[in-house]
């Protein structure tokens, strides 16, 4: 199992050097948003510049290191039929999926570590204030969301099996996901309803949750916080269970 | 006994989408679907280490009947065993001892030299060193694949990424192996490597294999016995010789001549063309020798060659004839 | 000109009718477009339920203004982001060859081959929301008012096409890019916000060297009666230096592209 692991993980790596560097632009192109709203919320409340400094460059590193687009490669792979070529073998296509993240994963978190460590030179904002155990929290809150977002992303590519829009119908959610994962603006700043429906709804726990553990200024408890983050990731790996077992049956009876 | 299948059949649910707006507008809250019957019955044994050829016109049910043996596809009704597995249980034991090509696909991955696709391969089947390297390096030469480890499979021909294609689906050394249209698309030259290669590698290893295609070439190179499909049922099931004789009992006997004489050439036989100093007869089987001595005889005949009818003409009539099994 | 209105009319009744081929797609791209600008107004709802006003912008203008930033999108994914890949491709491939030696307008043909109607939606939402935040704002706007907002918006869709062919003809020496439109897009994401909303070095780049304040703002100015002589010559007259330099980048690319491919 190891084994096979560092061999896709090696290949992976390869792959992603080989040619899908060009795509790692998206590392800054995905950056636009958040800026720009960053630079909004500055305009409205001056004073408090600093604090969405803080809230955005996190939320932008959280992002990428949480990022997940097994939805789209499901969709094509299951469209194209190439997904039987998965099937065939004697490993299942979670494992080459899961392979890929971590790769993606290691170099955004290469490329954006020292980014971030030269910007806190020169923006004082940038400087973070925590301890160990502090510290010690986020990662363990970023392990989370980033395994509710591959689950989230997988287990809907899975959907294709029934559904041929898959990735219309994540996009939407994607976009709800806005207003609900302290995307567009840190949970306290959110109309009540909003922040309410936040804290129940999982998509605080794929980005902002982390994120505010990152800038010291959690919402609620961070117990509260991390027993709803579990309770999330356990939800989305049983639906994956039951939608991979399910998806194959129904890929048996209709062929792909 | 390497494939057994028996009273196989196969339903699919199509989703019927109609052109018009309204039904387009309908069919997001209601779907209507039509039953398809792509295999309606079909029985077969394959013993080890045979070439078969799975003929059929397109839809016939070649490709849905390759996927249910090879696991992607359960069987609606009907029974099959494969090396002694249910292959749709999908079985590691039974994905370890199978493999499949389809000619349109590929498992190579795009970017990369298909090297680090052996490699992935190698681990996720659990092949050792020492075999890997064996095996690889049989692989290597028999497909010429040297020059190709290298180069990322997106710059490499069609034929070159078939080759790599089958490379990466040997390497475990499978004891069953199902082709699907692998030489579909490929130049003639490649083809017939890619022909080669199969018979090559079957003598040897004695690797059970099916093959689908519809080239006729793939199969009178590879296959003494084929299967033939349409409608989704059995039409023949057999030596290939035999059929071609039992379809078309005649042969064609091309007589060149200094000069085309006017005679009346149907006493002879059947007449198909006559061309400057060359005449083509077809003449039925039994008759053949007769015929060509007699011809030798009554003219000053140059050359006079004796042709079996094409292969494409065989199987052409057995679609329409719709010949049963035998 | 002339001849190329009618060759443009010819792609559009090309890409009508393989369009028509899809219909049954038609009633997802809606409601996908409809959901996106009522996400878009959504976004705006959070950022006044904290201020009153944005770079300057009371709640109604900012949604003429938004409501103007999605008729332009709209006409982005219609007729310029349809072509990109095919253009990438064609540079990638030498197949732009092809298109060189017909006998159209190079630049004119790679840019409104291939059109995206079900985009036109997006315009047409997007016009909607300009009537409701006039409506919010009670404004009815003149005739000059309307005329000066025609005049300024069709300078901001020169402004925007010559934009965005300096950026595609860069694609003759960057290619290993697949997708250059997200580096548009991330520059075209800055006019969804009054330019007011930025600060320091930023709003004097998005002024003056990459004119994003005009593409938005200042047709929405316009329509709300806010607009001057003088901006409006600024606003026309930048927008044919803009589509003036783009010609010229592109003849430059080609002459470079012919002579290296003989």
């Amino acid at each position: 199992m190891l084994h096979k692991y560092a061999v896709l993980l090696r290949m992976k790596w390869v792959e992603m050097f080989e040619y899908r560097l060009a795509s790692l632009v998206w590392v800054f192109g995905a950056m636009t948003q958040p800026l720009i709203t960053m630079l909004v919320w500055m305009n409205i409340d001056r004073e408090a510049s600093a604090t969405f400094i803080l809230y955005f460059a996190s939320l932008i590193v959280v992002e990428r290191l949480t990022t997940a687009w097994d939805v789209w490669e499901l969709d094509r792979e299951i469209r194209e039929g190439s997904f039987s070529y998965y099937i065939v073998r004697p490993f299942a296509h979670v494992h080459w999926a899961i392979a890929e993240n971590l790769v993606y994963k290691l170099v955004f978190f290469v490329i954006l570590a020292p980014v971030w460590l030269v910007a806190a030179i020169f923006v004082p904002a940038l400087r973070l204030k925590l301890d160990w155990g502090q510290l010690a929290l986020f990662v363990f809150a970023l392990l989370i969301a980033s395994a509710i977002r591959f689950l989230f992303s997988y287990s809907f590519g899975l959907l294709g099996f029934w559904v041929t829009k898959v990735t219309a119908i994540y996009g939407m959610l994607e976009a709800i996901s806005l207003f609900f994962s302290g995307r567009i603006a840190p949970l306290s700043f959110l109309p009540p309803v909003i922040q309410q429906l936040s804290f129940y709804l999982p998509f605080r726990y794929m980005v902002g949750f982390p994120v505010e553990l990152l800038t010291g200024d959690v919402h609620g408890t961070a117990g509260d916080g991390f027993l709803l983050a579990i309770f999330w990731m356990l939800c989305f790996l049983a639906l994956t269970f039951a939608l991979w077992k399910r998806g194959l049956k129904k890929n048996q009876a209709v062929g792909g | 006994m390497s494939i057994h299948v028996q009273h196989l059949q196969k339903n699919f649910q199509v989703h019927v989408r109609n052109a018009g707006w309204i039904d387009a507008l309908r069919s997001l809250f209601h779907r209507e679907y039509r039953t398809v019957e792509a295999v309606k019955d079909i029985s077969f044994q394959i013993e080890s280490g045979e070439i078969v050829g799975f003929l059929g016109p397109n839809g016939a049910g070649k490709t849905t009947t390759i996927k249910m043996l090879a696991g992607l596809l359960y069987p609606t009704a009907g029974q099959i065993l494969v090396e002694g597995f249910v292959p749709f249980e999908q079985k590691v034991e039974f994905k370890k001892m199978m493999s499949l090509v389809m000619g349109q696909k590929s498992q190579l991955i795009w970017d990369i030299p298909p090297m680090e696709t052996f490699l992935v391969n190698k681990a996720v089947y659990e092949i050792e060193e020492r075999a890997f390297q064996r095996t690889l390096e049989e692989l290597v030469e028999l497909l010429e694949l040297q020059p190709l480890l290298g180069k990322p499979t997106r710059s490499l021909s069609l034929g070159q990424r078939m080759k790599c294609e089958l490379a990466a689906t040997l390497l475990h050394q499978p004891k069953v192996l199902f082709l699907d249209e692998p030489t579909i698309g490929l130049d003639v030259h490649t083809q017939e490597k890619v022909r080669q290669f199969i018979a090559k590698y079957n003598r040897e290893h004695n690797t059970t294999i099916l093959l689908t295609s519809h080239y006729m070439g793939d199969v009178t190179a590879l296959c003494q016995r084929v299967m033939i499909i349409n409608h989704g049922q059995l039409l023949y099931d057999g030596d290939l010789q035999i059929l071609s004789e039992k379809l078309t009992p005649y042969k064609l006997i091309e007589v060149r001549l200094p000069e085309v004489p006017s005679v009346s050439w149907e006493k002879y036989g059947e007449l198909v063309g006559v061309d400057e100093g060359k005449v083509s007869l077809r003449v039925a089987r039994e008759r053949v020798t007769d015929v060509s001595a007699r011809l030798l005889h009554d003219f000053s005949v140059a050359d006079l060659n004796i042709q079996d009818p094409p292969m494409e003409e065989v199987i052409t009539l057995a679609f329409q004839e719709e010949v049963h099994a035998s | 000109m002339r001849r190329n209105l009618r060759i443009f009319r010819e792609f559009f009744r090309t890409c009508l009718v393989e369009e028509l081929e899809y219909r049954s797609e038609f009633l997802g791209n809606l409601l996908s477009s409809l959901f996106g600008i009522a996400i878009a107004i959504l976004t705006i709802q959070i950022f006044f339920f904290q201020t009153d006003q944005l770079g300057g912008w009371p709640y109604a203008d900012v949604l003429v203004l938004l409501g103007i930033f999605n008729t332009l999108q709209g006409l982005i994914d219609f007729a310029l982001k349809p072509n990109m890949s095919r253009l990438l491709q064609n540079i990638r491939k030498g197949t732009l060859d092809y298109v060189l030696t017909k006998p159209v307008d190079s630049m004119f043909f790679v840019s409104f081959r291939h059109l995206v109607f079900w985009r036109l939606v997006d315009v047409l939402l997007g016009l909607g929301l300009v009537a409701y935040g006039l409506w919010v704002k009670r404004y009815v706007p003149t005739l000059s008012d309307l005329l000066i907002f025609l005049v300024t918006l069709f300078a901001s869709l020169v402004l925007i096409y010559a934009l965005w062919m300096l950026l595609m003809t860069t694609a003759f020496w960057v290619i290993k890019i697949d997708d250059l439109s997200f580096v548009f897009n991330s520059f075209f994401e800055t006019t969804r916000f009054p330019i007011g909303t930025y600060r320091g070095w930023l709003r004097i780049v998005l002024t003056y060297v990459l004119p994003a304040a005009l593409i938005t703002s200042t047709p929405a100015s316009a329509l709300l009666g806010n607009w001057s002589v003088g901006a409006t010559l600024i606003t026309v007259v930048v927008a044919g230096i803009f589509l003036w330099l783009s010609r010229l980048f592109w003849r430059y690319a080609l002459r470079s592209y012919t002579s290296a491919s003989s």
